[in-house]
């Protein structure tokens, strides 16, 4: 009998033994497990940071393109005003010394030029002739020969050129040389004259693009608004009759 | 509703005012009068009230730079902001205009983003 209760007690203690073992191991498990789900939670928050910083990089990208898209519209809507002004001056006047005024302030105040000549073309002379100046006493500026290719000074050959030609004159990058540009004055398919760009105003260090289409502009509708305000003069303000012009009309 | 300012553009040249009126019609809170020079500018300040002036330094009858010395001395407009337009190296004018009481100057040629920048910033107008 008392073998019988020793061995109860003995295989009690053992298997009170194996519980607590099996109830450490149950606890460690629990954690493990705990730990794996700890795990996996961060590896799910690292995906989502991910993606939402691939949102944000995304973001900012688009965000700078419409910061560049936006700087772009701002300059070409600054080049449309300036040549919406300048076309609307140019032709405000139909007075000869007014129009002349326009044409200097143009290049002055929206190009930045420190000075400038407007040549026209005396035919019978074959001169071009100084008619006005801004930034030069327009009496310091000589008249041009219209040698038809001969060998003259650099500038003059230039304008000569520009004048023959009808090709704009622009200086590229920085304009240092003289003259920095010369605009051919064209009246329907011929030259009249052109303007002289000298220099240009001490911050004014290249040419931009919306100076190039001042240019155009200012080619093609500056000869037109002097002859047109010169012919107004000698007309005494008189407008032509209707039926004149319905007679040019047809 | 959107509060109303009311702007004063004194510049000689037609061609650099409607440039100034062109740009500052960007800003919908502004209503711009325009003056040919000085005298216009101060018969046309006595007429109406200004938030803020914009004037040219070189005009004839009366340049900007008098005119800032009339507007500050007045007692009506004295605190009215004034931003002076000027040529390069004329930074002469611009500090006589700045010690006559102006607020601000800008640089011919004109940019009209920088225009703008100036008249919210002296109005403080949201952007």
């Amino acid at each position: 009998m008392t073998g019988l209760t020793e061995q109860l007690v003995a295989d009690y203690k053992r298997l009170c033994d194996r519980v607590a073992d099996v109830e450490a191991e149950n606890a460690a498990l629990k954690t493990q497990l705990a730990g794996d789900r700890a795990i996996a939670h961060l590896l799910q928050k690292i995906g989502e940071l991910e993606r939402d910083k691939a949102r944000l990089i995304s973001t900012v990208q688009e965000q700078a393109q419409m910061t560049n898209r936006f700087v772009e519209i701002e300059s070409e809507l600054e080049s449309f005003a300036n040549l919406y002004v300048a076309s609307f001056q140019l032709h405000s006047s139909l007075r000869v010394r007014t129009v002349v005024r326009h044409i200097r302030e143009l290049l002055v105040q929206l190009v930045g030029v420190r000075s400038l000549g407007i040549y026209v073309i005396d035919d019978s002379a074959r001169h071009l002739v100084p008619i006005a100046a801004d930034g030069v006493d327009v009496s310091a500026l000589r008249m041009i020969p219209i040698r038809d290719g001969g060998v003259c000074d650099g500038v003059e050959a230039l304008v000569e050129r520009t004048f023959s030609t009808g090709m704009l004159h622009v200086a590229e990058g920085e304009t240092i040389g003289r003259p920095a540009a010369c605009i051919p004055l064209a009246l329907e398919d011929r030259a009249i004259g052109a303007i002289v760009v000298y220099a240009l105003l001490e911050h004014k260090k290249r040419f931009v693009t919306v100076d190039r289409e001042l240019f155009k502009l200012l080619g093609a509708h500056a000869a037109g608004a002097l002859v047109s305000a010169h012919l107004w003069g000698q007309a005494d303000g008189h407008v032509p009759s209707a039926e004149a012009l319905r007679e040019m009309c047809a | 509703m959107t509060v109303q300012y009311s702007c004063l553009v004194v510049e000689d040249s037609p061609m650099m005012r409607q440039l100034l009126v062109l740009a500052l019609s960007r800003l919908k809170s502004l209503q711009i009068t325009e003056a040919d020079d000085g005298v216009d500018g101060l018969r046309k300040l006595a007429a109406g009230k200004f938030d803020i002036i914009l004037t040219d330094i070189n005009m004839p009858i009366m340049d900007g730079l008098k005119l800032v010395k009339r507007v500050r001395s007045d007692p009506a407009h004295k605190d009215v902001p004034i931003i002076v337009i000027t040529t390069e190296g004329s930074s002469e004018d611009r500090q006589r205009a700045l010690q006559l009481g102006a607020n601000a100057y800008i640089t011919k040629p004109i940019q009209a983003p920088q225009v703008i920048a100036k008249v919210r910033e002296l109005l403080r107008i949201d952007a």
